[in-house]
């Protein structure tokens, strides 16, 4: 395309510049406190960040939480890409925008929402204490629960967009000849669909695991102080402690995270095949 | 003649120009909590550029930033005073960052109740404000007579505590440790409250977090500043402030001069300007803070969403500044490994 490299350098200068200057020197700043230790380079700020043990329960309880959000938006996911590919034209464009339209509204209203059905005085417990399943209202908010709902809630749609991106790519008779040579739909999933879409399983799936760790808004409201995150522990420990070391080495975990996390996936994915 | 006329007046246009360069030179840089600016604007910062033909540039933001700000620049300070909580204004004079006041150059000194005079201890802070701190209630659903009743069966699954992290935690364990006997040692508390987590719908942080639990219906009482309750009082929910037999939690803002800042004559003319009668008496009728100036007189309408009044503020259960700074990370851990996880 271009006459010689030094043309497409000198383009791509401007924003290598801008991304270095104003987001990778920073960022490497920030980051390196996290290996600081009594004036020399040392991992003691991971090892006393993992000696405590409330550090250790934040650490689990956002990888346990990240994975399932991941996982469920998966089975979610492909059920409704699935639906989504195989409707006319004109259904899957609404249905499509259905999904896409969760994106265009503020996390914070969303998270908000949630508070409405999950309250003392929400719909599932007015559900619940009505139909004479509890005589008190079950405390919903402020649990695992909530947080788990509103992260999947937050990122399926994520999950749908790349799971139908990547099953549009399916030649149109793969599906039907493995049915008529006998296959269950199960066989279909896993010896077809599976093999077939793990590019967009392994985009989506990278997505909503890192978008869950990272997170801030939903966990704080759904949250709160009793079901911290790494996420809501480093704002803490910015904003209430001033301690920018133990807060480098949240950010450095949660980077890491993401890395093992599409690493893991690719590999899963490229051992299928 | 014309000439010497001309001279003169360009020479009285120099003279004032110089004047009014000299006045906006002087710029006084203050360091406050980030609510009620546009008040404080017209209460305290407005008429006080005036009075002094200076310029106040206001610094907001949360305690841990403005005190981060105030320590990273140590050896050339930007910020001259600034308002804060008496556990840090302890913490940044144990650092050496503040400079000892003197008293005589607040003329308004005289006028503040004995316990904002100096109440740490050390000199380096004067109180401008008090609050009380108590717990807010449904009145409908019931009654509180003891701060022991937060940890109650009745109110099990319907109560907020506030985080250990905030000004209002080791209030609410001071007042605790009242009700279970007063031995002094908040670990025991703190170990109850661990035993109770289950019961506590959550650990707030901002009063604003427990006004939209409470109007929710989420949480029915939890302690609170009483600098909140004009927002519980105006909420369509039946609230009360307590009056509990422990008597009020309380706590007082005060006010620092950094050390060596090199601006100190403008700093004590702006801080006896807060501190006179003028401008306590304003910045109460606003409801925005309780005055420490014991001339100042409100009605009793203003009266009853302030911690206002020589009965009030003697009765106050008020904690050692000392205290918290000493034991604070000590409540932390324990706070963090008995009762969060």
């Amino acid at each position: 395309m271009f006459r010689n490299t030094r043309e497409g350098l000198a383009l791509a200068l401007p924003a290598a510049i801008f991304s270095t200057l104003l987001f990778l020197v920073p960022v490497g700043i920030l980051l390196s406190e996290a290996f600081r230790f009594e004036g020399g380079w040392s991992l003691q700020g991971y090892i006393d960040f993992f000696a405590t043990p409330l550090n250790r329960t934040v650490f689990l309880r956002t990888l346990k939480l990240g994975a399932l959000v991941a996982l469920t938006a998966a089975v979610i996911g492909y059920a409704a890409a699935f639906c989504i590919v195989n409707l006319g034209p004109k259904s899957r464009g609404t249905i499509f925008g259905m999904v896409v339209l969760p994106l265009m509204i503020s996390p914070v209203a969303r998270t908000y929402a949630w508070i409405v059905i999950l309250g003392r005085t929400g719909i599932v417990n007015e559900t619940i204490t009505g139909l004479g399943l509890s005589d008190t209202p079950l405390r919903l908010l402020f649990t695992e629960t909530a947080v788990f709902l509103g992260l999947l809630q937050l990122f399926l749609p994520l999950m749908i967009i790349s799971l139908v991106s990547a099953m549009e790519n399916i030649p149109r008779d793969v599906i039907p000849a493995a049915r008529v040579l006998g296959a269950s739909w199960l066989a279909v999933f896993f010896k077809v669909i599976l093999p077939l879409t793990k590019e967009g399983l392994v985009i989506g799936g990278t997505l909503v695991f890192t978008g869950s760790l990272t997170a801030y808004i939903t966990p704080a409201i759904l949250g709160g102080s009793k079901v911290l995150m790494l996420e809501t522990l480093l704002y803490q420990r910015v904003n209430v402690s001033n301690d920018f070391v133990s807060a480098s080495v949240i950010a450095m975990i949660l980077i890491v995270m993401s890395f093992s996390a599409n690493l893991l996936l690719k590999k899963i994915a490229s051992a299928r095949s | 003649m014309k000439t010497t006329l001309s001279r003169l007046a360009l020479g009285c246009a120099a003279a004032a120009l110089a004047t009014a360069a000299q006045a906006q030179d002087k710029t006084l840089t203050i360091s406050v909590y980030s609510f009620a600016q546009d008040q404080y604007k017209e209460a305290l910062y407005d008429p006080f550029e005036e009075i002094c033909g200076c310029d106040v540039v206001v610094e907001t933001g949360n305690s841990v930033e403005r005190m981060a700000k105030i320590e990273a620049n140590a050896a050339d300070p930007v910020i001259d005073m600034a308002v804060i909580s008496t556990q840090d204004a302890l913490a940044l004079a144990q650092k050496g960052l503040l400079a000892e006041l003197d008293t005589a150059k607040l003329s308004n000194f005289d006028k503040l109740y004995d316990s904002a005079k100096d109440p740490n201890g050390d000199g380096m802070a004067v109180g401008y404000t008090y609050y009380a701190s108590s717990i807010v209630y449904r009145s409908d659903l019931l009654e509180i007579e003891s701060w022991g009743d937060l940890l109650s069966d009745e109110l099990a699954g319907q109560v907020a505590l506030p985080n250990i992290t905030g000004t209002q935690g080791p209030l609410t364990l001071m007042m605790l440790d009242r009700a279970m006997g007063g031995s002094g040692d908040y670990a025991p508390v703190i170990s109850t409250i661990g035993e109770h987590a289950d019961d506590i719908v959550t650990f707030y942080s901002r009063s604003s977090e427990l006004v939209q639990l409470m109007n929710q219906q989420e949480v029915i009482a939890a302690p609170v500043g009483k600098f909140a309750w004009g927002s519980f009082k105006e909420a369509a929910l039946p609230f009360a402030w307590a009056d509990p037999v422990e008597g009020q939690a309380g706590g007082m803002n005060v006010m620092i001069m950094t050390k060596d800042n090199g601006n100190e004559e403008l700093a004590y003319q702006f801080m006896d300007y807060w501190l006179s009668t003028e401008v306590q008496t304003k910045v109460a009728e606003m409801q925005v803070d309780s005055p420490a100036n014991k001339e100042v007189v409100v009605s009793d309408e203003i009266a009853e969403n302030l911690t206002y009044g020589a009965d009030v503020i003697d009765n106050l259960n008020i904690m050692p500044a000392a205290d918290i700074v000493e034991q604070r990370e000590a409540w932390v851990e324990q706070w963090n490994t008995e009762v969060i996880q």
